[in-house]
């Protein structure tokens, strides 16, 4: 469990971030989401001191993290940037081996940890291992620096926009490889984002942020559904509210008795896709098999608009 | 890309080189070549010490003033670039700046006096000028890594050494050896104006050449002079592309 404390900077008179409350839990996802000037950064970069609070404390797993000397809080908490922060002379796994080089992992433990986030992140060892950053596509360098981060096995990792240099379509695609691999890892996630839809698809609680202050901190459902005000309204978006709203519940959770024709829908896949299907394929209801492809039932297009209106 | 081919101005610089050290070892056999440039049976090569000891420890005094400014310099843009030594930016800049703009002729003559004839003022005067062009790449070198990498290094938990010798320092090595290049080629050039302090070196030639009105002395100490410096800014430039482009930033223009 993390726990953010009064936690507070200041530069010059302005309060960057103001009196943050927070508590996280163990192995879940959360995301803070703001505009850029919320502080939100900041507040992810006071977790692991790479800026000094101005008040407050930051305790993890109940220690406070002002106690540790800063380097060694660091090595324990893994750490990705937008622009990956790749070290350019150094190889892909060299790279990647840093911080268990700084904890003096030994030799034979380092390869074997390389070459199992390699292929975890998809790069294949003996094509990729000697490359260096700057030969690598910019969706390979982003997983290289996840991957980076990871090495250690740090039970905490902190993201910091870590798909925003991605085009959308590896946007999407790194996004759901980190979700996949933090469910395997278990491993908490604290990650920064300007981007709504990236933090409702991502994150199992949502931290609204805007200038310096937490404005709300709810699991998607709840922001979506209740927004404090109406700055976390305006982040939303009026228009792609129910949408949003859709990326949540499965189609699995609206299949009723009955039958349809066409191509089946799995039952995993999320309303808003089988929503999609639906209308592109002229139907008004699906067939929905499970993931071991059994017939449950059928999905229509009202019960996927039930659960796209705003709930009472 | 890493070309494997032998480019032609390789072969043109081992050409000079092989040339350059012909005729320190058998200076004798390009007495013909020189004597067009004598008057009254001059000597044509010159004839009071020997050209191989004197490029030696002209060579010596550059490296050794050269390897002192560095170890200086570098030091100095370490220590400012810290937190710690950040106040002390501007009062380095200028001290290193008055020792760029201290004309070597006058920190010889000042220093003779104190230091006494020989090689100990050139020495002085070849560090001083070194120490600027040095300096100030290596300033630039680390004031102007990607903010993202050096933001990495601290996250990843390096100490601020670990951080300085594996990453800032390999990251602003180009620039450094850039620093190093202008201060080798500068000092060579510098160290010839040492032998009217009495410092042995090539500059020994090119006086002995104006002193008797002989102009081969003076063409081949010149030539000589000129060539190792070349030859030398080539070395480094060579050495300083390496380390670009294992490190993929700021690739060098090819020259």
């Amino acid at each position: 469990m993390i726990e953010l404390s009064h936690l507070t900077k200041v530069y010059g008179d302005i309060p960057v971030v103001n009196d943050v409350d927070m508590t996280i839990a163990t192995g879940t996802i959360t995301v803070i989401v703001g505009t850029s000037g919320s502080g939100k950064s900041t507040l992810l970069r006071m977790v692991n001191r790479l800026i000094e609070p101005t008040e407050g404390r930051v305790f993890i797993e109940g220690r406070d993290v002002s106690h540790l000397p800063a380097h060694e809080l660091r090595r324990s908490i893994g750490y990705a940037i937008q622009n990956h922060g790749l070290f350019p002379h150094w190889t892909v796994a060299r790279n990647i081996a840093t911080v268990p080089l700084l904890l003096g992992w030994d030799r034979e433990k380092v390869r074997a940890r390389v070459a199992e986030l390699m292929e975890l992140f998809q790069l294949d060892h003996d094509q990729f291992a000697d490359r260096y950053p700057h030969e690598l596509s910019g969706g390979q360098q982003q997983r290289v620096g996840v991957a980076r981060a990871m090495a250690a096995r740090p039970a905490l990792l902190l993201m910091d926009e870590p798909f925003g240099a991605l085009d959308p379509i590896i946007r999407a695609k790194a996004q759901a490889d980190l979700k996949a691999i933090q469910r395997r890892t278990g491993t908490t996630i604290l990650l920064v984002t300007h981007d709504m839809a990236e933090a409702i698809h991502l994150g199992d609680r949502i931290a609204v942020m805007d200038g310096g202050l937490l404005k709300q901190y709810a699991p998607a459902a709840d922001i979506l559904a209740r927004p404090a005000d109406a700055f976390v309204d305006d982040l939303i978006g009026v228009v792609d509210r129910p949408f949003h709203y859709l990326t949540l519940g499965t189609v699995g959770a609206a299949v009723e008795p009955g039958e349809a024709d066409g191509a089946p829908l799995n039952a995993d896949a999320s309303l808003y896709e089988g929503l999609g299907a639906l209308l592109w394929s002229g139907r008004k209801a699906a067939p929905v098999v499970d993931a071991a492809g059994r017939d449950v039932g059928r999905v229509s297009l009202d019960s996927i608009a039930e659960r796209a209106a705003r709930p009472t | 890309m890493i070309r494997d081919t032998i480019r032609p101005g390789t072969i043109l610089r081992v050409l000079v080189l092989v040339a350059l050290i012909a005729f320190l070892v058998a200076p004798e056999r390009f007495a013909g070549l020189l004597a067009p440039l004598t008057t009254n049976n001059a000597p044509p090569i010159y004839n009071q010490g020997s050209l191989v000891d004197l490029t030696l420890s002209h060579l010596f005094t550059v490296a050794i003033s050269t390897l002192a400014a560095a170890v200086v310099a570098v030091s100095l843009a370490v220590f400012v670039t810290r937190p710690a030594g950040r106040e002390f930016l501007a009062l380095s800049r200028a001290v290193v700046n008055i020792g760029q703009t201290f004309p070597p002729v006058a920190v010889l003559a000042l220093s003779v006096p104190a230091m006494g004839f020989g090689e100990a003022p050139t020495r002085m005067a070849l560090f001083l000028y070194g120490l600027l062009p040095i300096f100030e790449n290596t300033l630039v070198g680390l004031s102007t890594l990607p903010p993202a990498v050096v933001e990495a290094a601290s996250a990843m938990g390096m100490t601020g050494r670990q951080r300085l010798l594996k990453v800032e320092l390999p990251l602003a090595m180009p620039l450094i050896l850039e620093g190093l290049r202008l201060s080798a080629v500068i000092g060579l050039a510098t160290a010839t104006i040492g032998s009217t302090v009495a410092a042995k070196g090539l500059g020994e030639v090119i006086i002995a050449g104006l002193l008797s009105n002989n102009l081969a002395f003076i063409v081949q100490g010149g030539v000589i002079t000129g060539v190792l410096a070349v030859l030398i800014s080539d070395g480094f430039q060579a050495v300083a592309r390496q380390a670009a482009k294992k490190s993929g930033t700021r690739p060098q223009t090819e020259t």
